[in-house]
């Protein structure tokens, strides 16, 4: 009776996030931030990094939005952590949503914005080096 | 496994056990009801009676009544021979509320593209439709209104009675999809005075794929489906005898349906209460005094399909006006047409009660209710952005609905 629209990877996620930040972000010790997406639209990404030596140490977000939306911010924060930045940004959405086991259709979209806050993050991240 | 709780009556209801019987004893009517013969004769008694029971209920003659395959069929047999009625003249103009149901809406769509003049009525914040604006639209060109008697997401009720008075005073056709409105209030569509009424079985305990359409005796009527003489040559195709049978036992149960509204209307009241006390930062959508079974609740910060998706693993079966849900990129057109701000409309909620929930049900939803939304919130980028602020109390006022 449980026929979840989502894989067990995606439900996973949802209910078990990876790397989450419930608490307010300046309690997450980062020095990169990104976001993507806005809330008028239903979803949105928020992605803090701590970058040492050109690699993700850690990794903290928040979600607002579907459950595909908080499970591919999750997966997308476990694929990363410990990639330098280049790797990270090598990461496309097609790659988040084949960890989730797959998305439907209609949400893959969701996935899309993860990577979008994370590269905006490790932009805002290099743009201040260079600045 | 614990039983699960069904907070989502609008979107369809169980078979309600007097349906479940009257279709177990007609499983062995197989006669088409077209033929003469005895089994032939037997399946269109049945039918017959079952239209006794649907008239019955809504206050209608026999031969007002065509059973079609459900509300969506009805829907689309008004709108789409409107321009039979006006004999295939671009003149005729059509006027719907903003807040129908999809059926309506993209069967006026159609007409539009084909050159037909429509007109999308506006709702006030409660989703009431602005009869000043219907009024002002009106005309000697106007062939028909379509106004649902009950919005399904939020439960508003129109003044149809008002509706049709200015609609006839203009000298045009008034359809009302009832749909929703069926078994939670009174429908007595001579009173109402509307040409055409659309009901549907498996709203009130009966099954899918049978609805009714109410046509005034007098009323122009062209057939959507044509090929046969069913339904009083309105209506082609061997007739659905065992869920037109189905749709007449469930509406035999209307009376008491409707009396026991008082009782879900008490304890969805009761539930809003309880919501309002332990969930900070919620608006209620719709109107308070529309149906007694929907609550249509926004939390701000918290999206509707996770809300829905976190309800279901704990056993609870609701509904969303999110547009993630949907898989489209704007939310519910019913909550935009009341002017919800888009933010709130992403994390709607419905709860829509039947005759049989109880205080237990709503007390398994206190349960767990709380706990999602305020994980939600805490992992939500809400606090984050200076544009994203639905936990602004002083915006969410200014929508002017109720926020506790």
């Amino acid at each position: 009776m449980n026929d979840w629209i989502y894989s067990e990877e995606v439900k996973d996620h949802f209910f078990h996030p990876r790397n989450v930040l419930f608490e307010d972000e300046s309690l997450f010790k980062h020095n990169a931030r990104g976001i993507a997406g806005n809330v008028v639209c239903g979803d949105q990404m928020l992605m803090l990094l701590r970058i040492e030596d050109n690699t993700i140490k850690d990794i903290r977000w928040k979600t607002y939005g579907c459950a595909s939306a908080i499970a591919s911010t999750s997966a997308l924060s476990e694929m990363v952590k410990g990639m330098t930045l280049d790797q990270a940004l090598a990461i496309k959405a097609e790659d988040v949503a084949e960890h989730l086991g797959g998305l439907p259709k209609k949400k893959f979209h969701c996935s899309v914005l993860g990577s979008e806050a994370l590269k905006n993050a490790i932009e805002n991240y290099q743009n201040s080096l260079n600045g | 496994m614990t039983q699960r709780v069904y907070l989502d009556h609008a979107a369809t209801t169980p078979l309600s056990a007097e349906v479940r019987q009257a279709m177990q004893e007609a499983f062995g009517l197989f006669g088409n009801a077209s033929s003469f013969h005895a089994e032939g004769r037997q399946a269109g008694a049945a039918i017959e009676q079952a239209r006794a029971n649907v008239a019955a209920a809504v206050g209608a003659e026999l031969g007002e009544i065509i059973f079609t395959s459900g509300g969506s069929e009805a829907n689309n047999t008004v709108l789409q021979s409107l321009r039979e009625f006006q004999g295939d003249s671009l003149e005729s103009e059509l006027i719907v509320s903003a807040i129908e149901h999809p059926s309506v809406l993209m069967a006026a769509k159609r007409l539009q593209k084909r050159g037909t003049k429509v007109h999308y009525l506006p709702v006030d914040r409660l989703g009431q439709v602005k009869l000043s604006e219907l009024k002002k639209v009106l005309g000697g060109k106007t062939a028909l209104v379509s106004a649902m008697m009950a919005n399904n997401e939020i439960g508003t009720v129109q003044n149809i009675a008002e509706i049709t008075r200015l609609t006839h005073t203009a000298g045009a056709l008034v359809h009302t999809d009832a749909v929703q409105a069926l078994g939670k209030i009174p429908i007595n569509v001579h009173e109402l005075g509307v040409d055409y009424a659309t009901f549907s079985a498996h709203k009130i305990g009966g099954p899918k794929g049978v609805g009714a359409l109410y046509v005034r005796n007098a009323a122009p009527f062209t057939p959507l489906i044509v090929g046969g003489h069913q339904e009083g040559n309105r209506r082609a195709g061997t007739e659905n005898t065992l869920g037109i049978v189905g749709f007449g036992a469930a509406a035999k149960q209307v009376p008491r349906f409707i009396n026991q509204m008082a009782k879900t209307k008490v304890l969805r009241d009761d539930f809003f209460v309880q919501i309002s006390i332990k969930i900070p930062q919620i608006v209620r959508n719709g109107d308070p005094d529309g149906l007694p079974n929907i609550l249509n609740i926004s939390f701000a910060g918290a999206e509707g399909e996770s809300i829905l998706l976190a309800l279901d693993d704990d056993g609870i079966a609701v509904s969303t006006g999110s547009a993630c849900a949907s898989g489209d990129t704007s939310p519910s057109h019913v909550l935009m047409a009341i002017q919800a701000d888009p933010e709130l409309a992403h994390g709607s909620i419905r709860f829509s009660f039947g005759p049989d929930n109880t205080a237990e049900d709503t007390e398994r939803v206190m349960q767990a209710l709380p706990g999602i939304i305020e994980k939600l919130r805490a992992m939500s980028t809400v606090h984050s952005t200076p544009h994203s602020t639905p936990l602004d109390t002083k915006r969410i006022m200014k929508t002017g609905r109720e926020v506790r």
